[in-house]
């Protein structure tokens, strides 16, 4: 707290000084009125109530009343903007409403500066008086921790007994104090002994919602939770929630002609979301129709819309809106819910397997060329890997480490499956030196591959890969997964570029392909050809225009080096294909492979969980994708 | 601009909601500056064949009024229902729930027949196209002012949605229930700036219900807050059985209501 300094003064100094105060400003606390306890101005300090009830409306109605002119004008076309700020001291503020106004503050000053509530504000005082205790049963500024403001006031007074003892945390609220109230000696110890009552007194009622700092998070998780609709069953839409709320601030903007028919109002009144005909639009579409939908929009911009934006609960706990309930609507049953069903959610979705890899056994290695290896690999319990083309594994050598490999067989219900391994790093350099009947650890089958969406997607279009050197194998389960069944196809086209023909993985494959003819080619090309280098030669992009490919009928996709990418899609979007249907194979370094290290994260997308596949149109604003 | 002319009539009704008009006295006058009265029964002796604007008051509950509505409907460009029984029946319609031959021998024991009735008591848009209202027992005359002045200046009346509530928490009014009372404020249009709640009463809906009323909702209050199933019918049809009526036609609480015609 940047507390200015600290102060105590009688009680009745105080109210002495509020008397003495009256000639400089009005005076705004909590009075009876018409049998009402409600705050309002006095013009006899001596009537300001000092004990707390609950008033009906918090005090914001002096900075953003009801209804308030915020313009005036002449049918003749003068108009001028009206805000009407006057001196006044807001005295006997509850913690809980101070922490409402700071939300106001904070809600009228952002972007475009409010002029109405703002001079408003920078006129006044405000003076609070601490809680000793929660107020009652409704109450539940300690669960949302704005019991204890460190700002939105200028002083906060602590009843010690016969004096309060004052905090005081802005000049403005310095130049009153020693203006108009009689100073003691500050007694701390007293301090000290009322902060400790009142943590106490507070602990007593309860702590904090449970998860309280990632409400926005399980809000967002419970969009579909059917408290939405048990709720807005019973909700009348009466507004009195939004009505008595501290930080509800929106409203409406009504013109009124005065009857002469020459000079008029322009007025801002309170308006709620939860009233039907708030996102009403003047051609009678109501983008807000639905209670529940009005249920969720007010809970939501307390604890998770505005609440990303303020970095806390913008709900104050102050319980008008649980005593203003005929149905017996309360955010804390709402916000209780939603936080057990996600807590539940999260223990169900346990897994305790998670980071247990199981055992295999190579049963087959081939070396391809001078940097890689083929292997197939059996499950030792027999079960099937179950994978979707495009998905990789996390396979591991114990006391080595674990490598993120994808797996280039087609999808089988077989317990082998096969993969392509570079010689690059610790776990991959040892594997290089193991042979048929040793053993690895395998995780996975992880990732988002080329799914049924895909493939159905692929049906029937002329389908273009394009691979670039190891960029093959991950292609290769769905290469020839759909070789299996051509004739679901317009047109297969592979495109493959290495930079050596010595780096040609699957020869043996390869030759059987190009054999295969019917609507299936083969376009192969090397950067260095050498003598017996028949075909041709030069970069991938060459190879892009000998497909023939109708780029309304087309999807491309496409894994190879990072460098490849850029002028592989350059090619295809010269060609008038669409970003749409280019899906794209992305390597980054992966440790975890469920969505928890960080490592392969592209900005908020992590590369394990959402690809390595992705739809290029998904990805291509992302600066860091490729 | 030259001025709209404007009519008064009147059909079952007490004509209270006229004579709060006539009270308005100074702005009465001032509204002159906008409107011409061309006939106002209880205000003068002329009568005029044309008019703009037709402000009718009461229900529509004899047939043979058919005619005459007719014709008003036929010479105005725009009819106004002024006040609870011509908006929405009002009390008048509270006899709808009893056979014509009940109701004619409870009132007139000696001479049923003595005067031509329908069987229901209906709001004149139960005879006529209405395009706006003025809602209340008796009318808010400020509102009755605001209505006419945005149909002058050819705004939507402008009347207001929301319930009742709505300004009975913006005058800062404990809510009624805490009293033990109940009340029908949550269902209720307001723009009468909750005149009954904020004046010790309970609000017993003259001004109609809300578009899209939680009526369910509405009965599970009263009864947790003490009455039976009668009595809140009862509260709820003493100005409103055409309206509940409507709502149960509907199937009740749907969430889609009929459209409001009038006030967009």
């Amino acid at each position: 707290m940047t507390t200015v300094f600290n102060k105590q003064s009688t009680k009745d100094a105080v109210f002495d000084g509020l008397e003495k105060a009256l000639g400089d400003y009005k005076i705004a606390a909590i009075t009876k009125k018409e049998g009402k306890v409600l705050f309002d101005y006095v013009t006899d300090v001596r009537k300001i109530e000092q004990e707390y009830t609950p008033t009906v409306l918090s005090p914001k109605k002096f900075f953003f009343p009801q209804e308030e002119v915020i313009l005036e004008y002449t049918f003749d076309g003068k108009v001028s903007a009206k805000t009407n700020p006057e001196k006044i001291v807001l005295f006997g503020i509850r913690p809980c409403d101070i922490s409402g106004m700071k939300m106001l503050d904070e809600a009228f000053s952002e972007s475009h500066g409010d002029p109405n509530y703002l001079s408003k504000r920078e006129n006044s005082v405000l003076i609070g008086i601490d809680c000793k205790s929660v107020c009652d049963k409704d109450a539940f500024c300690y669960r949302v921790n704005s019991q204890n403001p460190e700002t939105g006031f200028d002083i906060m007074l602590h009843d010690i007994g016969n004096d309060y003892s004052m905090t005081v945390v802005s000049e403005k609220g310095k130049e009153f104090a020693e203006s108009y109230f009689d100073s003691e000696i500050f007694d701390y110890a007293a301090y000290a002994k009322f902060n400790i009552e009142k943590k106490e007194a507070f602990a007593k009622a309860g702590g904090p919602f449970e998860d309280l700092d990632i409400l926005p998070e399980i809000f967002e998780e419970n969009t579909n939770h059917k408290i939405w609709e048990t709720e807005a069953e019973r909700c009348l839409s009466c507004g009195s929630c939004i009505m008595v709320c501290p930080t509800c601030y929106c409203f409406d903007v009504i013109d009124e002609l005065a009857l002469s028919m020459k000079v008029g109002d322009r007025l801002r009144r309170w308006d709620a979301c939860m009233l039907r005909s708030f996102a009403e639009v003047a051609g009678g579409e109501n983008f807000r129709e639905e209670v529940t939908n009005r249920v969720k929009h007010r809970i939501n911009r307390k604890f998770n819309f505005l609440m990303k934006k303020h970095n806390q609960a913008v709900c104050i706990g102050c319980g008008r809106c649980v005593r203003a309930c005929l149905a017996d609507i309360s955010p804390v049953t709402i916000v209780e819910e939603l936080t057990k069903t996600s807590r539940a959610l999260k223990l169900e979705q346990r897994n305790d397997d998670l980071y247990l890899p199981e055992k295999v056994t190579i049963t087959k290695v081939e070396k391809f060329t001078d940097n890689e290896k083929f292997f197939e690999v059996e499950f030792d319990n027999g079960k099937s890997l179950g994978h979707e083309p495009g998905q990789f594994v996390q396979l591991s050598i114990l006391g080595i480490g674990e490598a993120a490999i994808s797996i280039s067989s087609p999808p089988s219900f077989g317990s082998r499956f096969e993969m392509v391994v570079r010689t690059v790093g610790d776990v991959t350099r040892k594997l290089h030196t193991l042979g048929k009947g040793d053993n690895l650890f395998i995780r996975g089958p992880f990732g988002h591959g080329f799914d049924e969406q895909i493939q159905k997607k692929m049906e029937g279009k002329h389908i273009l890969f394009i691979a670039g050197g190891i960029g093959y194998v991950p292609l290769r389960s769905l290469i020839n997964l759909t070789l299996k069944h051509p004739d679901k196809y317009k047109k297969i086209s592979i495109l493959y570029g290495c930079k050596t023909p010595g780096d040609q993985m699957f020869k043996d494959e390869l030759q059987y392909i190009s054999s295969l003819g019917g609507n299936i080619e083969l376009l192969e090309t090397v950067d260095i050809p050498d003598d017996k280098w028949l075909k041709q030669s030069g970069v991938i992009t060459e190879l892009i225009p000998m497909s023939k490919f109708d780029h309304l009928n087309t999807i491309a996709i496409i894994c190879g080096p990072p460098v490849m990418y850029k002028f592989v899609i350059q090619t295809l979007k010269r060609n008038k294909l669409t970003t749409d249907n280019m899906y794209v194979s992305l390597e980054r370094r992966m440790k975890c492979g469920v969505g928890k290290c960080g490592h392969c994260q592209i900005e908020d997308l992590y590369v394990c969980q959402c690809g390595p596949v992705f739809r290029f149109s998904d990805i291509e604003d992302k600066e860091e994708a490729l | 601009m030259s001025k709209p002319k404007v009519a008064f009539f009147d059909f079952t009704s007490c004509e209270g909601c006229q004579l709060a008009i006539l009270n308005l006295e100074t702005e009465l006058l001032e509204l002159l500056d906008i409107i011409d009265i061309v006939e106002f029964r209880e205000a003068m002796s002329e009568k005029s064949d044309t008019y703009d604007i037709a402000v009718i008051e009461g229900s529509f509950s004899r047939d043979k009024d058919l005619k005459r509505l007719t014709k008003i409907r036929e010479t105005a460009g725009v009819v106004i229902a002024l006040g609870a029984c011509a908006h929405i029946g009002g009390i008048n319609s509270l006899r709808n729930n009893q056979t014509r031959e009940d109701v004619q021998r409870i009132v007139y024991p000696d001479n049923p027949t003595l005067y031509e009735t329908n069987k229901k008591a209906l709001p004149i848009s139960g005879a006529i196209k209405v395009d706006a209202f003025v809602p209340g027992c008796p009318v808010d005359v400020k509102e009755f002012v605001k209505v006419v002045k945005n149909l002058v200046l050819g705004k939507a009346p402008g009347l207001p949605t929301y319930p009742v509530c709505v300004e009975c928490k913006m005058n800062e009014n404990v809510c009624v229930y805490e009293y033990g009372k109940t009340c029908l404020g949550p269902i209720v249009r307001a723009g009468c700036n909750a005149v009954c709640t904020s004046n010790g009463g309970v609000c017993i809906g003259c001004r109609g219900l809300i578009p899209n009323p939680n009526i369910n909702s509405q009965k599970d209050i009263m009864e947790k807050y003490g009455l039976n199933m009668d009595l809140i019918l009862d509260s709820m049809n003493l100005f409103m059985t055409e309206e509940n009526k409507a709502g149960q036609e509907q199937a009740p609480c749907s969430p889609m209501p009929p459209k409001e015609a009038a006030n967009g």
